[in-house]
Parts: C-alpha cells; structure tokens; sequence
C-alpha cells in the first residue's frame, strides 16, 4: 500500500524538532480609537509557525488578524510579548519577508515587469538578472504577455497576479498575505487561489506562507493549519491541521467537512460576541 | 490489492460476531490490513477530527485527515 498517503503536509511541530521560522510569544497589541481611549485588538497570542507551512489565520472582521500579519511583517511593533523570525525579534520589514495586500499597490507609472524589476533592484539582484527573472516570473503566474503593460491596462485579477510575481521573484523565505484576494470576483479568486498552490508545491514545501483570510473555503483550500481566532479583542479560538495533498478542490470530502465545521464554529463566536455587545 | 468478498463460513462482515470472527471472515489482504493499522494508528492519535479514506478501483489510494485542537 505504499501508494496510500496521510499528508504532503508537515506536521507541526516537525518531528525533527527544528525550531521555528515564525514564533509569535504572548502577542498583545493594543491601538488607541478615535476616541482615545485604548483598544486591545490582539489579546495575549501564542503560536509558531515551521518552515515550508501555509497557516491562515481566520477570523471575524476586526479579531486582530491584520494586527498580527502587520507584526509579522514588520510594519508594526507589539505592544507586549515577542514575534520573533528565525529566532530573532522582528525589528522591522526584511527581503526575508514579502507582503501580499488587498490592492496591489502596483506603482502607475511602472510597466507591470517594471514593479518587479523595482523590487529585485530593492532586493540586491544585480541590474543584468533583473529582466530576465521579472520575465520568467510573470510567465509563472500567466502574465507573460503582459510585461510590458501599465497596471491600470490590467483587470484587477492580473494586478494580483502580477503582485504574487512581485513578491514571489524577490524569493523572500516567508510570504505573508494580507486578504490578497479579498476584493476580487469569485472566480478571478478561485484562479490566484490555485496559483498559490501550484506555487507552493513548485518551491517543494520550503517557502513558508501565512495568509490572513476571513474567507472559511480559502483558508481550508490553502492551509496546512488553520487559527480561528475571537471576536475583537482577537485570541485564538481552535486550531485544525489539515493533511490532504494539493492541489485541493473545494468540493474535495475534508475540504467540504473542515469549511463546515469552521463556518460553525466561526458563527457560534460572532453570536457570542454580539450577544455580549458587539467587539469592544 | 486482491478481490476480495465477505461469503466465508460462520461469521460475516455485517457487523455481526467478535471483532476477530469479523476480520477471519473478511480474510483480508495485506494492503486491507495496511488501511485497517494506518486508520487505527489516526483514530489513536486524534482526539477531535475527520478522516476521509480515497478510493479507486476498490483500493485506498489516500487518507486525509483534519484535527481540531481547541485553543482557549
């Protein structure tokens, strides 16, 4: 039976005991509202995630999610506790990490290839391997022809596409998404979705992703391990490990039972919390 | 994985019986009794969760799994 398989996923923790690529140590991050008074969005959260892992974080709007990716990413600081990468606390954003937003924020007056060119010049990549590996790049994600285009020339699918080109071409070790497909029709979304899979499984598991969603099918289509989290102030609620290979469909048996039980999980909290007065 | 039924003498594989008069009359095969330790080996180890056996052409040819791990 040496065709049957329980997972192309990675257990977590690994079994070799590596240490962790990302450890998030007792995370609490605090804003201040409009009205000045202070706002606890991620309460006391503790999670680490091992290399070549795809982790969604999922949650209702306003648990805290982006607060954390935002960490992660070094674009903000905690308010208390430690995120730490390779070991060592997150001073601010690296090469070693790429962001994926809702809007691309492609620059306009730059070709399509011209953004990723921009970001391998930021990245060090020396200025004669740059055209050709913005080239290959946006061939892997269908945007070959393209290239040459302004950002505005393209459909708001084919911005996302060319910022997973942008962001894949720099080889950050991490990839962080921040509701990338958010904004987008159903199925422009389905399509970025199989391409973050195929991507995934072409870089063999070592690319590590954490993907930030309050979409319950995309989390279960993505994920090794998804973290539900709270309603506001955002802790994490349940953790499901998934082992089913890619690239997973979503009417795949698991896929179907995992979005179920989420969904009703998910629901369960955002009824709680509006019972007990909506997120503070 | 060889064809296989369930006609053997005296016990049957209806559910009827001990569980070793159950698997005697199953007469499994040595792929059968792979799924059979691989699916006891998960149950063993989760505590909350689904697994999802694959079939094709009468064989497993995957197991999936999900386990839930409450958090709070």
């Amino acid at each position: 039976m040496s065709d049957v398989m329980t997972s192309q996923a990675k257990p977590s923790p690994p079994r070799d005991g590596s240490p962790p690529k990302l450890a998030v140590r007792d995370l609490v991050k605090t804003r201040r509202s409009t009205s000045g008074s202070l706002v606890t969005a991620v309460d006391h959260v503790t999670f680490d995630v091992h290399v070549g892992q795809f982790v969604c974080l999922l949650g209702p709007s306003g648990c805290g999610k982006t607060s954390i990716l935002n960490v992660l990413a070094g674009l903000d600081q905690p308010s208390s506790g430690q995120v730490l990468l390779d070991g060592r606390p997150i001073a601010g954003p690296g090469p070693n990490r790429a962001v994926l937003f809702q809007e691309p924020a492609l620059f306009p007056w730059l070709t399509v290839a011209g953004n990723v060119e921009l970001a391998l010049k930021l990245t060090g990549v020396p200025g004669d391997q740059r055209p050709g590996r913005a080239r290959r790049w946006l061939e892997n994600v269908g945007l070959g022809p393209y290239g040459d285009a302004q950002p505005h020339e393209l459909s708001a699918g084919m911005r996302q596409r060319a910022q997973l080109a942008r962001a894949l071409a720099t080889e950050p070790d991490v990839l962080l998404g921040d509701e990338p497909f958010g904004a987008l029709d159903a199925q422009a979304r389905e399509l970025l979705q199989d391409e973050v899979q195929r991507v995934w499984l072409e870089r063999g598991g070592r690319k590590t992703f954490v993907f930030v969603t309050h979409n319950v099918r995309e989390a279960a289509l993505l994920a090794d391990r998804v973290l539900v989290m709270s309603a506001a102030p955002g802790r994490l609620l349940e953790e499901v490990r998934i082992s089913a290979p890619r690239p997973r469909q979503l009417d795949d048996v698991l896929v179907a039972r995992v979005v179920s039980d989420v969904h009703e999980l998910l629901m369960r909290e955002v009824g709680r919390a509006s019972a007990e007065g909506g997120p503070r | 994985m060889s064809e296989h039924t369930s006609a053997g003498v005296g016990a049957t594989s209806d559910g009827k019986g001990t569980a070793a008069e159950q698997l005697a009359a199953l007469d499994l095969s040595e792929d059968e009794r792979l799924v059979l330790a691989k699916v006891a080996d998960i149950v063993r180890r989760i505590s909350y969760g689904t697994v999802v056996l694959v079939i094709q052409d009468g064989k497993v040819v995957q197991i999936e799994m999900a386990e839930k791990f409450r958090l709070r």
